[in-house]
């Protein structure tokens, strides 16, 4: 039996970020080490938003994404996703799921709200666009492995795209998770 | 474009070289100190319909980031990869490193094509 951690893409893969939102060259190293370091595998979930709106794409909500045609581009990639997660699952192995809070696709329990926001990308700095809830891709996800039966599977998230983002904090709540608590 | 710290480099590496055993050996520390990020391949178990559908997105991955001039590799062996990238008509170099030392030359010594443009944006 394996412990596994299907994480974001972009915890591998900081050049899927939108612009901007890049905090290092590639990988995130924290996440890897402390998942390494408690002995998880990691297996790498694709990024919904890069191969629907791509590179250049704004920085955008939750609402924005909350479309028919973005909801079918996530269940195509949750079905593979799910499918890996059952695969790990029939060989008797532990699985969590790794986010990314204040992400409007991949946040667990912190996502991007502004039901107002649209028309030309222009907003004030600051502006208070995070709330409770989770990302669109999460919750494709978490219907499909409900579906499925497994809706044990637990969730944490990483937070360095939220402003108070504090790195021992984010490790002692994977930790937890990791633990499962 | 908003200025960030990404490297504009992208592997897209086999299973066995993220979460090694046996022979393998961890590619992660090697290519994170290079600046690359990952395109992580379906682990060889993997169910067909399961992989094959990875591998479609991992191509479509590498593809818009060979639309922005970025640079690409392929480290080690993932059966379907070439074809799914081949659909999408992207032919990569690839690296079959037999340790990390030997990938960390390799990459020292540019065997995969510098990114095309500064992919970074611009300057303040």
């Amino acid at each position: 039996m394996a412990r596994v951690a299907f994480v974001a893409h972009c915890l591998l893969n900081q050049n899927a970020k939108t612009a901007g939102g890049a905090i290092c060259p590639g990988i995130y190293s924290p996440i890897v080490e402390q998942l390494r370091e408690r002995g998880w595998q990691i297996i790498q979930m694709p990024c919904p938003e890069l191969t629907f709106t791509g590179l250049n794409r704004f920085w955008a909500v939750r609402e924005q994404y909350d479309t028919l045609a973005h909801r079918r581009h996530c269940r195509r990639i949750v079905e593979a996703v799910a499918g890996a997660i059952s695969a790990h699952l029939e060989r008797g192995d532990e699985i969590v799921v790794v986010g990314v809070e204040g992400s409007p696709s991949m946040g667990v329990s912190i996502t991007s709200s502004d039901p107002s926001r649209g028309g030309r990308p222009v907003w004030p700095e600051g502006a208070p666009e995070l709330a409770p809830g989770e990302g669109v891709f999460v919750e494709e996800l978490r219907a499909e492995l409900r579906r499925r039966g497994f809706a044990h599977v637990r969730t944490a998230a990483v937070t360095h795209a939220l402003p108070k983002h504090d790195p021992e904090r984010e490790r002692r709540a994977l930790a937890q998770v990791l633990k499962g608590r | 474009m908003d200025r960030d710290a990404r490297g504009c480099r992208v592997a897209l590496v086999a299973d066995e070289f993220v979460n090694p055993c046996g022979d393998g050996f961890d590619a992660l520390p090697v290519l994170e100190e290079a600046g690359w990020g990952v395109i992580q391949l379906a682990p060889s178990w993997y169910p067909e319909e399961v992989a094959r559908s990875l591998l479609e997105q991992a191509a479509e991955h590498a593809h818009e980031f060979a639309r922005h001039g970025y640079q690409l590799l392929i480290i080690g062996e993932r059966e379907g990869l070439d074809q799914a990238l081949a659909r999408l008509g992207l032919q990569l170099a690839r690296l079959t490193p037999t340790s990390a030392h030997q990938l960390r030359e390799r990459l020292h010594d540019g065997e995969a094509a510098e990114p095309s443009v500064d992919c970074r944006g611009p300057t303040e």
